[in-house]
């Protein structure tokens, strides 16, 4: 393998273990922090390419997190990157489960980790919405966008039982009457 | 026989969950508990406190341990594969297909009337992950307060390190809480 690949793919790796292990509250509270890694620190892809990723992987079932990780590492160094990326995301924590499971299963409920995961929580939920914002200076350019935010906001806190995929699609649809130059 | 099982368990909890892995627990749940019988409501609920007590994606993390105590490591193997595979698969051809007609009309179209969804749909997390941090009670907790408060500060003006201020959350909450 040459030097490059193995650069590029310990990247890769290097990035997803980082993301995913540092964040606290399963797949979506990765999301910032793949960002910083993909966009700011490797630049793989830009802020909107990122988005319109995200708006692709929220539309699917599945786990967010290795759902990015294959897209990016194959967009990077084809299936040998996805694969790469994937393993970087749930490798390390799938040995600590295997190996210490027992162990951390006396310490989950203990007051110091507990206390811990209580601090880490805020933290968590700033990240995601100061994701949100910077998505939303892209995504809020003309009334138009304004009102579909509104409407979507409104739809997923009052009619939860209306499927997110369902909304992602609509959008699509109502995107590509509104806004597609005649 | 219990590889095959595993896959399928895995494959149909995966592929119904939208909304990322936390949306998936549940799900598992239905096949481990429930349908396969494969450990106990209680055997469960310690298997997610693990995970909730890790980092990284939860579904990948019970899919491991699932598979571990069911077939050893060829039942890792195959519940993460169940998990992770056939969407990644799919969504390779997909991110093809976006960046390949990124510059149509019709496809920039699409993608703007999308973006304002993701915004809200990552602003509806945000949202529920800050009713279980800050636990929605008047008055609200002075140190929760006063960390989102922190977290946000660092990031607006020192465009901080997001895995700097989790690890120094951590540490701040071990010490005030």
């Amino acid at each position: 393998m040459g030097l490059k690949l193995m650069k590029t793919l310990w990247d890769l790796f290097i990035a997803f273990f980082r993301a995913s292990n540092f964040s606290f509250g399963g797949g979506p509270a990765m999301i910032p922090l793949i960002q910083e890694e993909v966009v700011k620190k490797y630049k793989w892809v830009d802020n909107e390419q990122f988005a319109d990723l995200l708006a692709i992987t929220n539309s699917l079932p599945a786990p967010i997190g290795t759902k990015m990780a294959g897209m990016i590492g194959y967009r990077v160094k084809g299936w040998l990157g996805a694969l790469v990326a994937i393993v970087g995301v749930f490798l390390p924590t799938s040995l600590i489960v295997i190996f210490l499971g027992s162990l951390i299963m006396n310490y989950a409920e203990s007051p110091a980790l507990q206390s811990m995961l209580k601090g880490v929580r805020p933290v968590v939920a700033v990240l995601l919405a100061q994701t949100a914002i910077q998505m939303g200076k892209k995504a809020f350019s003309d009334n138009i966008t304004w009102i579909f935010g509104a409407v979507s906001l409104a739809v997923l806190l009052l009619l939860p039982w209306i499927h997110p995929a369902f909304l992602v699609i609509a959008s699509m649809l109502l995107g590509y009457l509104l806004f597609k130059k005649k | 026989m219990d590889l095959w099982n595993l896959f399928v368990a895995f494959f149909r909890a995966s592929n119904l969950g939208f909304g990322g892995g936390p949306a998936i627990i549940p799900l598992i749940q239905a096949e481990a508990v429930d349908h396969y019988k494969w450990m106990t409501n209680a055997e469960f609920t310690d298997a997610l406190a693990v995970a909730n007590a890790l980092p990284g994606p939860i579904a990948t993390k019970i899919a491991t341990y699932i598979g571990y105590q069911v077939a050893s490591w060829p039942g890792v193997l195959v519940a993460l594969a169940a998990t992770v595979v056939p969407t990644v698969i799919i969504l390779v051809f997909l991110g093809n297909l976006l960046m390949k007609y990124a510059n149509s009309e019709a496809l920039k179209s699409m993608l703007k009337g999308v973006r304002p969804i993701v915004t809200a749909l990552l602003a509806v997390v945000a949202y529920q992950m800050g009713v279980a941090a800050f636990d929605i009670h008047v008055p609200l907790d002075f140190f929760t307060v006063v960390i989102a408060a922190g977290a946000a500060g660092a990031i607006y003006f020192f465009k901080t390190h997001p895995a700097l201020l989790i690890v120094a959350s951590m540490f701040i909450g071990y010490i005030v809480f």
